[in-house]
Formats: structure tokens, C-alpha cells, sequence
């Protein structure tokens, strides 16, 4: 199995995330792994994320893949993103308690692209069967307009922008 | 209309049908093919969007019936995403 990837959030003591963040009790805990040029990661939701009786509810399933698509362009890129536009395409319902596959791709982004970026994303059933699909564009934030957005202490702000200046030279 | 798009649309339509290339025409109505549910033609555009790079609304989906229409499609979308020029 694949070692999780440390999203650059990490470095902040009380990061939560409502969709990454292992330490929000409320939120889906999303862990990251490296696939191909993409990443992914496990869906499985019990009856809080419920819509219809044993439903997972649309909403959470938008919200992964919107989640991991703007994980993989930061990690891509070496910058904050904010989603602009988000399209979902649902071609079957997920089921309550099965285990679930989310993969995104951003095959034709890297450091040196002009945003906005693209991104797609794909929930897989255990079968291998696509049940959903994702686009989004997203913008990068520079550094003075995470600072402006988030609300941050000068100390946070740091750690971010040394986390992602991370990425950028890797 | 370009016959490298029927091609494409039928070999997409023909693998999340599960069905050989040579079974799906373009003219046969999608409905009529073996094992034919919604779910295969709704996979079969997700996959036709992402080949292409395009979205397409709903109204249009729910009226496709045939390869052919899907590959009408395809390429009227496509051209709308041409840039029209025109500016100085």
C-alpha cells in the first residue's frame, strides 16, 4: 500500500479540513496516495454523510472530488488554489458503507503552466465502474492573498508558504 | 461531419455497452442494444466528454438516441469552443 502524501496543510497545528484534515471528527479524513500522475484515495461513508436511506449524498460525493482534484493541483503547482468552477456528473448513486475509489488527474498541469488549471476527477465503485465524474478550474493564490483569505498568524502564514515553496522546488 | 468522431464516439459506446465495434452502427438507436440502460449511455458521455474535453448540458444527453447524433454533437460543441476572432 502506498505511504499517504503529506499534504503542506500538515504543518499547521490545528488544520481542519473538512474534507483532509485526520483531526476534524466531523469531516471525511481523506488520505492521499500517489497514482500514476495523479492521485487518489478511499471513499467510505457511514449514514452521517446520508441523503436517500443508504444514499451517500451528492453533496459529499462533489465535495471529494473537488477535495482531491484541488490537492492534486497544489501539490502540482506549489500554490493554495481556490476551485472556480465545478462541474459534477453523477451516472450512478453511492452506496452507504461500501468502499469507494477517487482518482484526479491534472495530466496537462505542472509548475511552469498558466492558470486557471483543470482538473478531473472519477469515483470508482469496487467493480471498477465510474459512478461519478469531475471538472474543475481552479486559480492559484499568491502568497499575500492566502495571507488576506485564511485566517492565519504571521507563524501560520510562514509555515504555508515554506510548505509549498517546498513543492515548488521538488 | 468528421468520421474519425463516429469512430471514436462508437468504440467509447461500445466498451461501456461491452459490446464488439462491429455491433454498434451509427444510425442504431442506443436503446435497443443489448443490456441498454442509461447508466451505460450516461458513462458513454462522461468518457466522450473527457476524450474531448467538452461539456455537454443535459437536455442534450437525454436526447441522444444514436452514434451519430453523439458525434453531431461532439463536433457542434467543439466548434463553439473555437475562439471566434474578430477583435482588432
Amino acid at each position: 500500500m502506498s505511504t499517504p502524501i503529506e499534504v503542506p496543510w500538515r504543518v499547521l497545528p490545528d488544520y481542519r479540513c473538512f474534507g483532509c484534515s485526520p483531526s476534524n471528527e466531523h469531516g471525511l479524513r481523506l488520505e492521499f496516495t500517489h497514482a500514476g500522475e495523479g492521485i487518489e484515495c478511499v471513499l467510505r461513508v457511514d449514514r452521517t454523510f446520508e441523503s436517500y436511506p443508504g444514499v451517500v449524498h451528492g453533496g459529499i460525493a462533489t465535495t471529494v472530488c473537488d477535495e482531491i482534484m484541488g490537492n492534486l493541483l497544489v501539490l502540482k503547482v506549489g500554490n493554495s488554489v481556490f476551485t472556480t468552477t465545478l462541474r459534477t456528473r453523477y451516472l450512478s448513486p453511492l452506496s452507504v458503507g461500501v468502499e469507494y475509489r477517487c482518482v484526479a488527474t491534472a495530466d496537462a498541469v505542472g509548475p511552469e503552466s498558466e492558470p486557471p488549471y483543470r482538473a478531473y476527477a472519477e469515483i470508482v465503485d469496487p467493480d471498477g465502474a465510474v459512478c461519478v465524474t469531475a471538472v474543475g478550474t481552479y486559480q492559484p493564490a499568491t502568497a499575500a492573498q492566502v495571507r488576506d483569505r485564511m485566517d492565519l498568524t504571521d507563524h501560520e502564514a510562514e509555515l504555508i508558504e515554506n510548505a509549498l515553496a517546498d513543492l515548488r522546488k521538488a | 461531419m468528421s468520421e474519425e468522431v463516429i469512430t471514436t464516439v462508437t468504440e467509447i459506446v461500445a466498451g461501456e455497452f461491452g459490446l464488439p465495434v462491429a455491433a454498434i452502427g451509427p444510425d442504431v438507436d442506443l436503446s435497443t442494444l443489448e443490456g441498454a440502460d442509461s447508466v451505460k449511455v450516461l458513462r458513454s458521455v462522461a468518457k466522450i466528454e473527457r476524450t474531448y474535453d467538452i461539456e455537454l448540458e443535459d437536455d442534450q444527453v437525454f436526447g441522444l438516441k444514436t452514434v451519430r447524433d453523439a458525434a453531431t454533437l461532439v463536433v457542434s460543441t467543439l466548434a463553439e469552443k473555437e475562439p471566434s476572432g474578430g477583435g482588432r
